[in-house]
Order: C-alpha cells, then structure tokens, then sequence
C-alpha cells in the first residue's frame, strides 16, 4: 500500500499499488502544478515512482484568503 | 527529470516554462524572477524602506525573505482578523518568521479597532471577503503612510493577478482595470504599492517556500467558502493545463496593450478623491468605505435585542 496524505484537508487514503506521482495526482483530479508531491522531505516531480510502503503527502497549493 | 541548469534530479516541473529545476538551483530561478519584476517596473530603489504587508501564508512570508535577501530595508506589517481557528495560527507564524529573520514586525489588531472579523461578519450582510479585504488594505495603507515607508509591498502571484484581471474582465470593469498592475504609484494619501511576486505562480511560489523551509500557515480562511476568487483560480488553472503559458500571457499582454487603453479612459472620467469627513483618508464618497463599516457595526451595537 502506499499511503497518501492530503493537504490541508487532512484526508487520508491509500493505493493499493506503484504509480507515478503524475498518475497519483490525476487520481485525485489534481493537476500538476495544483499540489507539492512530497515523499520523506523531498518533492518529486510527476514522473517519479511512488513505491509500495512510500508515505506520501499531497499539499494543494491554491490559498483561500 | 533532469535539473536544467546543473543535470542533478529535479525537484520541480515547470510545464510553463519549459523546464526543470533541483533543490539548490530552483530557489535560484525564483528570485531571479523578482529581481526581473522589481528591476523592470522599477518597483523598489535602493534607499526605500520596505513594508511588507504578512498574513503567514506562503506567498508573503517568501516575499519577505526574497527583499531581505536582496538587500533591502524590510519591515512587516500583520493585521490579526481575530478570526477563531486561523487568526492565532496566522499570526504566530509571521511572528516566527520574522523573529527567525531578526526582522520587526508590528501587529495591527482589528478587535482593538472594533473591527474583528466574526464581529464585522455578524453585523453586516456584505460578502465578509470584500469587507475584510478593504479593511486589511486601509490599515496597511494607514502603516505605510504614518510611519514613513516609501513603498508597501504585497505578496500578490500571478495567479491572484490573474484572477483579479480576469473578474475586472468579466465585468468589464473599466475603472479597475485602468490601474490594475504590479506598481501602483504613491498619490495623495495613498502609499506607493508593489507586487514583485506578480511573474510567479502559487504553484512556484510554494514549491520555493517548501525548499527554504518557510514555516507557513497552510489552513485557508474559514471564511473564504463562498469567495468568488477561487472559481476564477480552478478555471484558469484548468486552461493552463492544457495551454502552458496562458496565465502569463494574459497578463503580460494586458499590461502591453490592455491597461494604457483603459488607463486613457479613466484620466477623463476620473472621480476625484477628497479626504474621508471621519479619518482623513481619500475617497470618492463623502465618508470613506472603512468608517462606513465602522458606523454600521456601532449603530448594530447600538440596537436593543442585538
């Protein structure tokens, strides 16, 4: 599993499988420069791997006032 | 994806231009675009002191630390909306900020002012996003002005350029869309504003603060559900999508070709301004905006039942 945080709505879910960060974020209908893709500190560009076990923050970057 | 500059992998993707950066040369390619935007408007001399208008999210923090580091005389200016669940957040991490920076920072209390958010909200029917930001621009302006800053600067990306254009566009709002700009000059009770963020993206501006370690608030306001603005933001973020470069474009050639047009217009038509019979402060009404809210959140005060 790869577990995916959301932020700043705090939701969390997991993908049962390996993808890129590109394929993550078309899941969450996201676009590309939408949100940080964030893995252990680092920020992946979308067409780094995510891997089974990766614990991995998505930080929309739109601010609301 | 390689690093354009350097070849070491990249940290961040910019479809727009074409490109790619890694953690050490992306911060680099940021303040090389505010550098271009102060340098080609002419935003920020070397001898003006600086206030830079914070609400501890991403973009004015970055801001603060892109002029500080390019040498020039920064002092921050937070306007604590009382708001319960983001104003405490909101103010700590501009106090932090600056702190960590050895830089001065004043807070501008509204509920000292009578004018706390929840308070405003409750008693006027107006969408609060307006009220408030008419608020926050008046009391920036005031600083500016009453402590002898020469230029107030704001944290304002492109997105919110384009945004606001676009709003302006839809309505064709002629009147703001004749000195809607990156530089507005300092005119008789107005401070001279400046937006040297304006050529980045929100997307580039968090991506920079995500590799400074610029601790910011990432919580939007509670009360921004109903705001207008994020709409216009999904939308041209969904066009930029599938056209790189148009947010960009937009606005650059409107700055070209669109505002000298309207500019023209306005200087026949122009409202002239007078000082607020209560505060002072310029207006095209006999009482200014601010102290008509004012009055209209005393007289509820006033009312029996309220």
């Amino acid at each position: 599993m790869i577990h995916v945080r959301l932020e700043p709505q705090g939701r969390e879910l997991r993908l049962p499988k390996a993808c890129t960060a590109l394929k993550l974020l078309r899941e969450l209908g996201l676009g590309v420069n939408s949100a940080l893709v964030i893995r252990d500190g680092e920020l992946l560009t979308p067409d780094r791997r995510l891997n089974i076990g990766d614990e991995i923050v998505v930080r929309t970057v739109a601010s609301r006032g | 994806m390689k690093c354009r500059k350097c070849k070491a992998l990249a940290a961040v993707a910019l479809p727009s231009h074409n490109t790619a950066f890694c953690p050490d040369c992306y911060p680099v390619f940021v303040r090389s675009q505010v550098e271009r935007a102060i340098h080609r408007h002419k935003m920020i001399a070397p001898d003006d002191r600086v206030l830079v208008a914070v609400s501890g999210g991403k973009d004015s923090l970055a801001l603060t630390l892109l002029l500080h580091e390019l040498g020039h005389d920064v002092h921050g200016l937070h306007v604590d909306l009382d708001i319960p669940g983001s104003s405490t957040d909101a103010r700590a991490a501009c106090e932090g900020f600056f702190a960590k920076l050895g830089l001065p920072l004043a807070v501008v209390e509204l509920r000292r002012e009578g004018l706390a958010i929840p308070l405003v909200k409750s008693r006027i029917k107006r969408p609060i996003c307006s009220v408030c930001g008419k608020l926050k621009r008046h009391y920036f302006n005031k600083f500016a002005l009453e402590n002898g800053f020469s230029v107030l600067a704001t944290g304002h990306n492109l997105d919110d350029e384009v945004s606001r254009l676009f709003a302006n566009t839809v309505r064709w709002d002629a009147s703001y869309l004749s000195d809607q700009g990156p530089v507005l000059p300092a005119a008789d009770g107005f401070a001279r504003k400046v937006k040297p963020m304006y050529r980045l993206t929100e997307f580039e501006i968090a991506n920079f603060s995500f590799l400074r370690g610029i601790d910011h608030v990432i919580a939007g306001c509670p009360y921004s559900g109903r705001a207008s603005f994020p709409v216009y933001k999904n939308l041209w973020s969904n066009l930029e999508e599938r056209m790189h470069g148009a947010k960009v474009q937009f606005y650059e050639n409107f700055l070209r070709d669109g505002r000298p047009v309207f500019a023209a217009w306005a200087e026949h038509r122009e409202d002239p301004l007078s000082p607020c019979t209560v505060c002072g402060y310029p207006t095209s009404a006999e009482v200014c905006g601010v102290c008509r809210i004012r009055t209209m959140v005393a007289a509820e005060s006033d009312t029996p039942g309220t």
